[in-house]
């Protein structure tokens, strides 16, 4: 079975295989018939696909009679944030986010510039599916692709929701791996506004990815190297399109990626206690940070459109992902990297702490992530005989919302189908080793 | 058409059949001035770059300028985006192989045949090419015309009066008389794809161009279509000349600084035997189409050759039809002669053409073609495309389309009278024989 995932989070595929020119065109097209023809907004992370991908939005936007309006290289979020600056009403990002190099894949933004959620991106696969797309007529057809930057737009947001000047005064020493992805063209930039000296690392946007785009422990080596050889007070870690983040102490520790949220929590329900949205398999640190802030944490099926549409419906004041993704509404309700870097830096400034100290104050469990590939026509049937064996384990809780997630008192299990991949992804947290290991034993022994 | 047949999954297939032939390629792409080009190019484009191929974009320039590009920048071939002269909501491509010619008739089944199997090259993520934006395209192809024929003498300053049709030819041709030392009026030469007149360059879309030159006191007009590969000529005193006499005009320079061979097709005016004949020169007659014209040009080494539509081929400078390269010979023509267009036409015998079309569905082609050769079975015929009769006192051209189900007739005397005699003879012929 090809690699082509065609779902709520997007359409994904490996170029040169399953993501041809045919398939973006139609899916420009059925995304420019969803929104009525208006005016898009578009941009790529740094992938070599990516100018070919563009071009094949662009034509399929433009057919359907959309302004098509391109911020060229940015991360993600910059795009999210200008959409309702631009007026525009949606937009399509060209960036398989973490995936390796040879993929590429479109992620769907609606006029708030949050990610479609499920109902909505089903309505889009079926526009996709029927094939009825809008035809504008020659002379409705723009004749031109306007080109903007949205960059600085963003940069100011960040800087009146963070408090810059006690930042400044500081001078933090921060080393930033930018993955030669769309970070490149952002995080210097945003790092130098906050007064930062910046050892930046992967920074050109012509090159390769140095390594997999995915901020993870065994990715952060050289990042860490830079940590420790420039005396820097943190360092971070992006993906290809600024959405995730992962970070290294001064003392040149790469913390798990499941520590970011952790750390915005502890920072952000610090200042103001209030509500947290993270998914279901985000790990429970979550919950006991919010326990220490008399706060509460909400838990949405996996999905950035979930965990969106949940802060603003439960006024949240943070919400994010165990992997290394954190959303901050005062700057948007969506993962965001450049806010989180943000969010940090200032608490580092106000408070004098360091990030090794912040990060060994919270409690700390085991988890453990493991995935099975199974094939796209089995991916629910299998998953359906887990469901049935898991009613028999005698779980404290059982969540059938999205997968299976079992829970004791002493740790959890979660069984999914991923949305980019055909893969089941498995997820154990518990509070020894030896706990996170059984659980996660007992559901590799029933996927075989 | 845009907006209907013609979508950008369709392109794109298009554009992958033809890097896929190709070889993955460098493939040059240039378009004309249609709203609708935006939209086509980033089709092309993405087709291009999935099929391996590294794409030279020239932005908005005429199709000569695509196929000189393509062999100084020594590529596999090229895209050129122009519906030429159809009306505004058409678009198209035109297929340019590696020696800067549009593809022959077996290179384009070849083509074809690719795209239908929808079996094309992919390559993967990482060794996607790039798209290099090349603004040198322009000032490429005014060097080469130029190189090949000359600054004009300033002896007598020319004063030329533009009409571009808003087409690829507004960001060129002016540029490109005044290098030559013209001075230049214009009407419809801003680039922006609205069509302020027919495409066609024939003399009822030629008021304001007539007009201007009146007005301006200009030695000559000279109006454009949409991709800038047809010419039409106006006269000093605001006349058109008429189409068919763009290539005569030009051809009567060119043969009279170098005698050489000449190619034209079969419907082309009888004027150019008249100028070959001026000249001791020889004049072969080729079957319809630009393809077959610049066919026999390569194989019988002709010095200049085109089509009765305005299109002028001059190999020095390009295998193919080039408004520009007319508008520089038809010029130095006035320089070195010190006479006027309506002068130098007297010099040729005046020619009535009349063209004409009739409904006929294509099975029945064959018959109308075997009833003229039977009717006309005394006088002189060329069989090659469809049937062409040659009278003492002119000559009746008879063939199908390739296009549409019809049958196009062309008739040309010397006198209106005859032309159109002949043309009514053979009307009913075919009426009578369809009815």
């Amino acid at each position: 079975m090809k690699p082509l995932k065609i779902g709520i989070a997007g359409v994904r595929g490996i170029v040169g295989e399953t993501l041809t020119p045919e398939l973006v065109i139609a899916f420009a097209q059925a995304f420019g018939t969803y929104q009525d023809s208006g005016r898009i907004l578009i941009c790529r992370d740094t992938r070599a696909s990516g100018p070919m991908v563009r071009a094949a939005v662009a034509a399929g936007l433009l057919a359907t009679g959309c302004e098509v309006i391109d911020l060229g290289i940015c991360p993600t979020p910059t795009m999210q944030l200008a959409v309702e600056h631009f007026n525009a009403a949606g937009g399509i990002s060209i960036t398989a986010g973490h995936n390796p190099a040879q993929w590429n894949a479109l992620k769907f933004v609606r006029g708030d510039g949050l990610y479609l959620n499920t109902r909505q991106a089903e309505e889009l696969l079926d526009i996709y599916h029927q094939a009825e797309f809008t035809k504008a007529k020659w002379n409705e057809i723009p004749s031109k692709i306007e080109t903007r930057d949205a960059i600085a737009h963003h940069i100011e947001v960040l800087k009146h929701g963070f408090d810059v000047e006690t930042i400044r005064v500081r001078k933090l020493t921060v080393a930033v791996d930018c993955c030669n992805g769309a970070c490149a063209v952002f995080s210097p930039r945003w790092l130098e506004e906050l007064g930062c000296r910046v050892l930046a690392i992967n920074d050109e946007i012509g090159s390769p990815f140095p390594h997999n785009p995915e901020p993870k422990r065994e990715t952060m080596a050289q990042l860490r190297a830079v940590v420790k050889a420039g005396q820097a007070d943190i360092g971070f870690a992006h993906d290809a399109d600024g959405e995730r983040i992962a970070i290294v102490t001064e003392t040149g520790e790469a913390l798990s990626e499941e520590m970011t949220l952790a750390i915005a929590a502890e920072i952000k329900l610090s200042q103001t206690p209030g509500v947290v949205v993270t998914h279901l398999s985000t790990s429970q640190t979550i919950e006991a940070i919010a326990a220490r802030h008399n706060s509460t944490v909400i838990r949405t099926p996996v999905g950035q459109a979930y965990i969106s549409e949940a802060m603003l419906e439960h006024n949240a004041v943070l919400g994010g992902e165990g992997n290394g993704a954190v959303a901050i509404p005062e700057i948007q309700a969506t993962n965001d990297a450049a806010a989180t870097i943000g969010l940090i830096l200032e608490h580092l400034a106000k408070t004098g702490q360091k990030i090794s100290e912040l990060a060994a104050s919270l409690p700390r469990f085991t988890m453990l992530k493991h995935y099975v590939p199974v094939a796209p026509n089995k991916l629910f049937s299998v998953l359906n005989d887990i469901r049935v064996e898991a009613e028999t384990a005698e779980a404290a809780d059982l969540d059938l919302s999205d997968g299976i997630k079992l829970s004791w008192p002493d740790g959890w299990l979660h069984i999914r189908a991923s949305n980019t991949e055909s893969m089941i992804r498995l997820i154990a947290e518990a509070e020894s080793d030896e706990r996170a290991n059984d659980l996660l034993d007992w559901a590799v022994d029933r996927l075989k | 058409m845009v907006g209907d047949s013609l979508t950008p999954g369709l392109l794109t297939r298009f554009a992958q059949a033809f890097g896929t032939y190709v070889g993955s390629g460098t493939i040059v792409i240039g378009r004309d001035t249609r709203t609708s080009g935006e939209m086509v190019r980033q089709a092309v484009i993405a087709g291009l770059l999935s099929s391996g191929c590294r794409v030279i974009d020239l932005g908005v320039c005429p199709v000569p300028t695509v196929q000189l590009i393509v062999r100084q920048r020594k590529a596999s071939g090229g895209i050129a985006i122009t519906a030429s002269h159809n009306p505004a909501e058409w678009n198209a491509l035109k297929f340019v192989n590696a020696e800067g010619l549009f593809l022959s008739a077996g290179q384009a089944r070849e083509l074809l045949d690719i795209y239908h199997q929808g079996d094309y090259t992919k390559v993967s993520g990482g060794e996607m090419r790039s798209v290099e934006t090349f603004a040198g395209g322009l000032d490429a192809h005014i060097k080469a015309v130029i190189d090949a024929v000359g600054q004009l003498s300033q002896k007598r300053k020319l004063k030329v009066a533009l009409d571009s049709c808003n087409g690829a030819g507004s960001i060129i041709a002016p540029r490109l008389l005044e290098a030559l030392g013209a001075e230049v009026v214009s009407v419809n030469t801003t680039p922006d794809g609205s069509f302020p007149r027919g495409a066609e360059p024939v003399a009822e879309n030629l008021v304001a161009l007539c007009q201007l030159v009146r007005d301006s006191n200009a030695d000559v007009g000279f109006a454009q279509d949409m991709d800038a590969d047809r010419l039409a000529v106006v006269d000093e005193k605001g006349m058109p000349i008429g189409e068919e006499n763009t290539l005569a005009l030009a051809t009567r320079f060119v043969l009279g600084k170098t005698p050489g061979d000449v190619v034209t097709n079969l419907s082309t005016s009888s004027a150019m035997d008249e100028v070959a004949k001026l000249f001791g020169c020889n004049l072969h007659r080729s079957k319809i189409g630009e393809a077959n014209v610049t066919d026999m040009m390569q194989a019988v080494g002709a010095i200049i050759g085109g089509e009765g539509n305005g299109g002028v081929i001059y190999p020095a400078i390009n295998f193919c039809r080039d408004s520009h390269v007319g508008m520089a010979l038809i010029l130095h023509l006035l320089a070195d002669s010190g006479r006027t267009i309506s002068a130098l036409m007297n010099d040729l015998p005046r020619y009535v053409m009349i063209k004409e079309k009739l409904p006929c569905p294509s099975e029945k082609i064959g018959e109308v073609l075997k009833l003229i050769r039977r009717d006309f079975a005394d006088n002189q015929m060329d069989l090659r495309d469809g049937v062409k009769v040659s009278f003492a006192d002119g000559w009746l051209h008879v063939r199908g389309s390739n296009t549409e189900p019809i049958i196009r007739l062309v008739t040309e005397s010397a006198s209106e009278n005859r032309a159109r005699e002949i043309l009514n003879l053979v009307f009913e012929k075919v009426e009578r024989l369809l009815e």
